[in-house]
């Protein structure tokens, strides 16, 4: 795959966080790949490093994390040209080089829109910000259709009035939608959304996520979807990203992850979702114990001490990820006959 | 916004009648007889028929709550009425307390652009020189007595050094209306100042770490946009409003605190002029002096309720 | 029966090693526990100076603005009193006028603002009110008023004055602590049994609230100190006769003591900073063991 298929190509991604002048190890060689157009869909309890990893490539970890890598590259393809960026040698994380790419390159959608928007500015110049920084000699009466133009194509209702009013006027499903408006204000080829509607009601994120598809769809964006619910990632991904504790686990197509699923972890994950119409007297089934704590975690496979197929060798050293079928790597001794991958 | 205004102004009619007749009802509670300070004892004891006279000609018979709607009524005419010794405590007063005035407002100009200045910055660049050094500050001002502040500044500045006098407002020899002014107000400002910013300085520290650390400074910083402004648009200016209350709950201690201070420098402000009516047992000068930072106490706190407003789109659209 | 026992047993181990784990928490935090020695160290000296009767109150007109040495450890004040006699048993004095004032302002604040928080409507009014014209002043200027009509300046007094106007703070907190936790499920269930109004009060819902009431009675400790000699310091606390800290600082309106004898305000002057900032220190300290929203 070359530079215009793949838009993000992530190897080795580390973090450390520091606390209390201890070191704690947060995200664990991750590599992955998103490709241009597609949805990548990274899923993993709560705690398993999902945020942490798109904040470290997005570098909005705060003073007290260590983010390194082998490689975060994104490609930007402008006019049928690829501009390479390698995010791993930026060195300030708000610094002007990566404050170009946030925006009109790469942007976020975070968790909670209830917090996200910022109290005291009226919605529509909050989302403007972004426009008139980045366009610069640009009239705000210029912005303001644009941002009216961005509101209409999300489906927010009475524009108009609407772009006027302060974010605590809105409902949560609304203010989402402002929130996806400043992320798409820039028109961004690569769009991370962090669990974007885990704080809303289930009918709003029908609609939320409808949108997102459709934003997709017409306008041939990727996307990474962060998301710990497995029915968002049937409908919505093209390829997924399983993680546990750090590190990738299972990666591959749709098809491979819930055809072919190989990783124990990826399979107690899918057997724990609730699916309409279980069979009487069949139980949902739970994944046993509780995600440990990343500061007493032994060397081995971090899933042994849950996982019902766990041999000795399991726990004697850090596992390597198999290639199983192209596309499709797992980290699980199960499959070592397979070629060891990066 | 106006109903809103007018309403808060509105409340401290009430509060200021009441106010005033507990100061007025607890002065009368002291047994001390006006007419002591008018007349000469000798007079008194010789002459009680003419005394009596003066007495009721002055309404000092009458019954409590009459001579407090006299006394009320004067004031709102601007009589102020006359302090023991016979002076005006109008023409007092007028050249008083704007010199309280200056001492206080200055004082809380600086330490409120010192305090949040540096609050800010050592939350923007936690753990660092300015950060420690601030800290370390703080918890020093909030230790040290402020009088006793006040006399280590006139052992260094006054005494040793010889830069800034130590007591007084005015110099009878001063050539310039301005560096009189300076030169009189800077150490007791500083000390005022001192005070204020060490309990500032570690609030707008810790609100600021509390805004930086919101989620809508991810937002801020997902657009792009520079660091100062991330910080100062979207950063101080949430951080504002709760360093704005804190300022106002400060208020009174530095209302509290310039009149020790005054006392200190021997600065010839309110706050002197009501310690000394004390120790005098001036009351008619006690009540003014007292009723006047009363109603400085309610103006000020009715001006934190309106500039919350105007910072805070929730309180102004009145929802 | 025997099970009840056990679960109070457990109960109270659970406590226990909930108290140790404080402990050690506090012991962490050194500043606290610096703060905690020094508070000790000076209040011990200061009584055993009071009992051992050291003589405070002599002038020795002979031995006038002495400065340290000479069998005068802190040297004498301007009338010849031995300063560091002074010092010992004004701390006595300075630290029983901070700690019962604060304590009994923290008592009263509590038990109105229970009352308040729990009852809320006419009660709570009426108490809103009543604080809100407290403090409409100055809490210095408040006593300063009170000093005026009370026209006496004696230590009884003073304590009464102080506890008056100090109680506001503390009932502001309590209230609005009781407002909140009176919507528990578990004071429902008090209510639903028909448990006496004041025991759901004083044993249900304050112990809730005693964590934050103790912080802050400690650092009212330090307010109070530095109130009394604020104000003996203009001339307004206690009488002459009783020493306290503010009371020697007195001596320091004079420009002349603080040109030439440092030692009669440095002293007593270090003294009080010092006591307050262990204050300060130790109540921080608390501050982080108890508070349970920081945990």
């Amino acid at each position: 795959m070359d530079n215009k298929e793949i838009i993000l190509n992530v190897e080795k991604l580390n973090t450390t966080f520091i606390s209390d002048r201890k070191e704690i190890k947060i995200v664990k060689d991750v590599s992955f790949q998103v490709r241009r157009g597609k949805t990548l869909a990274v899923v993993g309890e709560s705690g398993c490093g999902k945020s942490v990893t798109m904040n470290s490539i997005m570098r909005f970890t705060g003073k007290n994390a260590i983010v390194k890598a082998e490689n975060i590259q994104y490609n930007a393809l402008r006019d049928g040209k690829v501009t390479e960026y390698h995010l791993e040698s930026i060195k300030e994380p708000n610094g002007p080089e990566m404050r170009a790419l946030r925006g009109p390159d790469m942007s976020m959608v975070f968790q909670d829109p209830m917090s996200s928007l910022n109290p005291v500015y009226k919605v529509g110049d909050q989302v403007a910000e972004g426009l008139l920084q980045h366009n610069k000699g640009m009239k705000k009466d210029e912005a303001r259709k644009l941002v009216l133009e961005m509101f209409r194509k999300l489906g927010i209702p009475d524009p108009e009035e609407r772009i006027d009013c302060y974010p605590h006027q809105f409902s949560g499903g609304m203010k989402q939608r402002v929130v996806i408006a400043i992320a798409m204000i820039c028109n961004p080829e690569l769009i991370i959304c962090d669990e974007p509607t885990t704080a809303l009601d289930v009918t709003i994120q029908a609609q939320i996520m409808d949108l997102l598809k459709e934003l997709q769809l017409k306008e041939g964006k990727s996307i990474i979807l962060i998301t710990h619910n497995m029915g968002l990632v049937a409908e919505m991904a093209d390829e997924v990203c399983v993680m546990y504790m750090g590190r990738v686990v299972e990666f591959g197509s749709l098809e491979d992850l819930f055809d072919r699923t190989s990783h124990p972890y990826t399979r107690a994950l899918l057997r724990s979702v609730p699916v309409l119409g279980l069979a009487d007297g069949q139980k949902l089934e739970t994944i046993p114990g509780a995600t440990p704590n990343p500061a007493d975690l032994k060397g081995g496979c971090e899933f042994a001490d849950r996982c019902s197929e766990c041999m000795d060798r399991c726990r004697e050293k850090t596992i390597p990820m198999f290639e199983i079928a192209p596309g499709h790597r797992v980290r699980c001794l199960k499959f070592d006959s397979y070629p060891e991958v990066d | 916004m106006l109903k809103f205004i007018i309403k808060k102004l509105l409340m401290m009619i009430p509060m200021l009648l009441i106010i005033s007749f507990i100061v007025y009802y607890g002065l009368q509670l002291t047994g001390i007889d006006p007419i002591n300070f008018m007349v000469s004892p000798e007079m008194l004891s010789s002459n009680k028929e003419n005394v009596e006279a003066l007495r009721e000609s002055l309404g000092l018979n009458d019954p409590l709550i009459v001579q407090y709607f006299r006394w009320l009524g004067n004031i709102l005419h601007g009589d102020l009425g006359y302090s023991f010794d016979g002076s005006s405590i109008a023409s007092v007063i007028a050249v008083r307390l704007p010199y309280t005035f200056e001492l206080a407002g200055y004082s809380l100009l600086f330490s409120t652009i010192i305090g949040i200045g540096i609050g800010i910055i050592s939350a923007v660049r936690q753990n660092g020189i300015i950060d420690y050094v601030g800290r370390v500050l703080a918890v020093l001002g909030q230790a040290v007595p402020q009088f006793l502040v006040g006399i280590i500044l006139i052992q260094v500045f006054s005494i040793k050094l010889g830069w800034f006098p130590a007591s007084n407002r005015v110099s009878p020899d001063a050539t310039s209306a301005f560096a009189d002014a300076f030169f009189h107000l800077f150490l007791p400002v500083l000390t005022l100042t001192i005070g204020m910013v060490a309990v500032l300085m570690r609030y707008a520290r810790n609100t600021m770490l509390d805004v930086l650390n919101s989620d809508y400074i991810k937002t801020a910083r997902s657009k792009g946009i520079p660091e100062w402004k991330v910080y100062l648009k979207h950063g101080f200016r949430n951080a504002m409003k709760p360093v704005l209350v804190i300022l106002v709950f400060r208020i009174p201690a530095l209302i509290g605190g310039s009149v020790v201070i005054e006392t200190v420098f021997s600065y010839p402000g309110i706050g002197l002029t009501m310690t000394n009516a004390i120790v005098s047992g001036d009351y008619p000068v006690v009540l003014v002096t007292t009723l006047i930072i009363a109603a400085t106490m309610l103006i000020c706190s009715f001006m934190v309720d309106v500039f919350n407003a105007l910072l805070d789109p929730r309180v102004r659209l009145g929802e | 029966m025997g099970e009840t026992t056990s679960i109070k047993d457990s109960n109270k181990s659970a406590s226990s090693s909930l108290f140790k784990r404080n402990v050690r928490k506090f012991m962490n935090n050194k500043l606290a526990v610096l703060g905690l020695v020094i508070i000790v160290v000076i209040t011990i000296a200061c009584v055993i100076g009071m009992i051992v009767g050291v003589d405070y109150g002599t002038p020795v007109i002979t031995d006038m603005k002495q400065a340290p040495g000479n069998g005068h450890f802190f040297g004498t004040d301007t009338i010849g009193r031995d300063l560091f006699a002074r010092v010992l048993v004004g701390g006595c004095y300075s630290i029983l006028i901070g700690a019962f004032c604060a304590i009994m302002s923290s008592v009263i604040g509590a038990i109105l603002g229970a009352l308040a928080g729990y009852f809320g409507g006419k009660v709570d009014m009426v108490l809103i009110r009543i604080s809100e014209i407290f403090q409409a002043f100055p809490q210095l200027v408040l006593v300063m008023m009170l000093v005026a009509i009370v026209n006496k300046r004696g230590l009884g007094n003073l304590l009464f004055i102080f506890v008056f106007t100090g109680w506001m703070t503390t009932f502001r907190m309590v209230r609005n602590e009781f407002m909140s936790l009176k919507n528990e499920t578990y004071v429902k269930v008090c209510e639903a049994f028909g448990m006496k109004k004041s025991n759901i009060m004083f044993k249900q819902i304050l112990p809730n609230v005693m964590s934050p009431i103790i912080v802050s009675t400690t650092t009212n400790v330090a307010f109070f100190i530095l109130q009394e000699a604020a104000l003996s310091f203009i001339g307004l606390g206690v009488a002459d006769s009783t020493p306290t800290w503010g009371n020697i600082l007195n001596a320091a309106k004079s420009v002349s003591v603080v040109t030439n004898q440092w030692w009669i305000w440095v002293f007593p002057g270090l003294a009080i900073s010092l006591f307050v900032l262990a204050i300060n220190f130790f109540g921080d300290g608390l501050r982080d063991v108890l508070d349970a929203k920081q945990q």
